[in-house]
């Protein structure tokens, strides 16, 4: 077996035209029959990193200028003047700080999706892009982390989460689902960063035999001394197979776990023995459509990635958004089906100010925007593998999921057991802060693309040298070893 | 006694150096005097190498139990020691201390999986070693210890094999 991606590997003498068409057409469509030598591939990824146009940097400093402004002034201006410049007010305690931080935990859990179930389940076209999907879990938990910390309000005080004894006699409730949240995303946080860094090494060396400077410095520290041993090969497998079946139960604990900080609520509209399932879907259902977002602007603007993502895995990753928009709707209505018939009269009053309050409008944008535009676009392969096309959707559903975690929290807050108190959220500095977490993502992603090997060259010749075309009768037809 | 000397033979492909691995067995290199290194992961039964071991998984189990003995120390001593009373729960009630538990098992088992790398690859290490930058290009290399009258006899044979280039390892600062 070729260890080097070999230009023609499987070819046959060509019989006809058609046929050899027929073949040049798969390999065209599929990077794994698409193979090329591996140097040229590392050189590919590497100079994906060094090549920064100046448009890069204007966008890079005016994010950055973004987050100064939103993130560090406007936080500086709630930690001194407190939260009364927020918008948060009876009976409104929880507002866009915590959409916030659904919506970013929501978002991080595309990356374990794709790699991880995606590798337990060996879907090889996961592998151009399994790391740019782990990145964003790292990065999108760090905006989560961030939105905690916002909602906190007295932030010099987060270290009373800790449990370690102390004079005040104070202990965090573990009873509590705020102290399992604690629990869960820094069990999912410092797992998804350790994933992502496993299957790293090897290119993290790969870069280092191929830099210079402070890049050859970073890359050599970063890279641990890894030569690709035997041993460091196994050791690496084993590891990254137990992280691959291991992550994905805490992946569903963290968000059911954050389910339950509304569910385990003995509220109408939040009390709901489904809320974890759902959560976990709409997680799904945003992260996959940012993954989408993600794939399709690394392709349109870094160096050489036309190569590595193509149209199929715009299809691949369209049919899985299309299958978990059916399953986010069939949860929806599941949750929505039995508060209804339930016949609560508070529920009823809820349910009716969802629909037709003055919010009205945002409920019935979820509904297009989460189910009737995928179902209605993404059946078409055609669409599917359209990047315009594919991005307008990802980013539709991204705001109908906020929508979603803003109905479920500031809008089911508004109104209550209390008439006389109810009131609309009217957000104050929430909308600088949440602009400056997502310019923060973004700069973060961006700056990680210059530094970070986004492709997993090895995991890609690996691939490469699973596939080869075999002809049955006058049909080539793809196949797969299985080479572990 | 005789000091071995350390070759480096580079092969271009999977096949030529499983044979090379082969031809080092039937002329008397014992098999823990040669190590494969590749830029991808090549299986021990692909090149007819010992199977290899790894503790990371008696690590991640060891990293487990200790996750939930922290996580049992949360969930019960914790109670215990600063009680609360939650609604009518008991004191140490059943389905929080599960949600500890659970978390707590994964971290554990989660780090030591990936400390375990560490400690089993002896990570980080940057004292010189034997490597050469094509092999991240796809080359495999085999680092064959031997003693310097079998040398000439090894390169021939790895050469004849298909192998690029025999030359002696050289520690070189990755």
């Amino acid at each position: 077996m070729a260890v080097l991606a070999n230009a023609a590997p499987h070819a046959q003498p060509h019989s006809n035209s058609a046929e050899h068409d027929h073949e040049a057409h798969l390999r065209e469509e599929h990077l794994m029959l698409d193979p090329r030598p591996r140097g040229e591939m590392n050189a590919m990824v590497m100079d994906s990193m060094h090549a920064t146009g100046w448009k890069f940097w204007v966008i890079a400093s005016i994010l950055a200028v973004i987050v100064v402004i939103c993130l560090g002034y406007y936080w500086g201006l709630m930690i001194s003047e407190g939260m009364v410049v927020a918008g948060i007010n009876r009976p409104i305690y929880w507002g866009i700080f915590l959409v916030n931080t659904v919506f970013w935990i929501g978002i991080s859990h595309a990356g374990t999706f794709v790699s991880a179930l995606l590798r337990v389940f060996k879907a090889e076209f996961r592998r151009p892009f399994t790391r740019a999907a782990e990145l964003m879990t790292t990065f999108g938990l760090v905006q989560a982390g961030l939105s905690i910390f916002m909602h906190m309000g007295r932030v010099w005080l987060a270290f009373w989460l800790f449990p370690y004894p102390n004079e005040r006699g104070l202990w965090p409730n573990f009873h509590s689902p705020l102290s399992w949240d604690f629990l869960a995303i820094n069990t999912y946080l410092m797992s998804s960063t350790m994933y992502l860094f496993l299957p790293l090494i090897p290119d993290l060396a790969m870069a280092r035999d191929r830099s210079t400077g402070w890049r050859k410095v970073l890359y050599r520290i970063l890279a641990l001394g890894f030569r690709g041993t035997e041993s460091e090969w196994t050791h690496l497998r084993f590891a990254m197979n137990l992280f691959a079946f291991a992550i994905l139960p805490v992946m569903f604990s963290v968000h059911t776990i954050v389910s339950w900080d509304f569910a385990a609520a003995m509220r109408p509209g939040w009390n709901s023995t489904i809320f974890g399932p759902y959560f976990v879907v709409g997680a799904l259902q945003s992260g996959l459509s940012a993954v989408a977002m993600v794939l399709i602007v690394i392709r349109g603007n870094m160096k050489n990635m036309k190569y590595f993502i193509r149209p199929e895995h715009l299809d691949a990753i369209g049919k899985l958004m299309l299958i978990i928009s059916m399953a986010w709707a069939y949860f929806f209505f599941n949750d929505y089906m039995v508060q209804w018939y339930g016949g609560d009269s508070w529920t009823k009053v809820l349910l009716k100010f969802h629909e037709e309050g003055p919010l009205g409008w945002m409920w019935m944008s979820m509904l297009i925007l989460n189910v009737a535009l995928p179902w209605l676009i993404l059946w078409n392969k055609n669409w599917r593998r359209n990047p315009v096309i594919l991005f307008t959707v990802g980013f539709l559903i991204n705001i109908a999921m906020w929508f979603e975690r803003y109905i479920i929290i500031p809008t089911s807050l508004s109104i209550n057991r209390f008439p006389f108190t109810y009131q609309l959220y009217k957000p104050g500095v929430e909308v600088q802060l949440s602009i400056g977490t997502l310019a923060l993502f973004i700069l973060l992603y961006m700056l990680a693309s210059r530094i970070i090997p986004l492709v997993p060259v090895w995991e890609v010749q690996e691939g490469q040298m699973a596939h080869s075309l075999r002809k049955f009768g006058k049909e080539h037809v793809v196949t797969v070893s299985d080479l572990e | 006694m005789t000091e071995k000397t350390m070759l480096l033979a580079l092969f271009p492909d999977i096949d030529p150096a499983a044979q090379a691995v082969q031809k080092l067995r039937d002329i008397g290199v014992r098999d823990d005097h040669v190590n494969v290194i590749s830029g991808i992961p090549v299986t021990e039964a692909m090149l007819g190498r010992p199977k290899q071991t790894s503790n990371v998984p008696r690590l991640s189990a060891g990293g487990a139990v200790a996750g939930m003995l922290l996580g049992m120390f949360l969930a019960f001593w914790a109670p215990s020691s600063y009680p609360l009373n939650v609604g009518g729960q008991a004191i140490i009630p059943g389905p929080p201390t599960v949600v500890v538990l659970f978390e707590m098992t994964m971290l554990g088992m989660l780090i030591s999986t990936f400390l375990g790398v560490f400690l089993d690859s002896r990570f980080p290490s940057y004292e010189p070693k034997e490597y050469v930058p094509e092999i991240s290009d796809g080359k495999i290399a085999l680092l064959i210890e031997c003693l310097p009258e079998e040398e000439s006899q090894i390169e021939a044979e790895m050469t004849r094999l298909g192998a690029e280039s025999v030359k002696h390892a050289e520690a070189q600062t990755l």
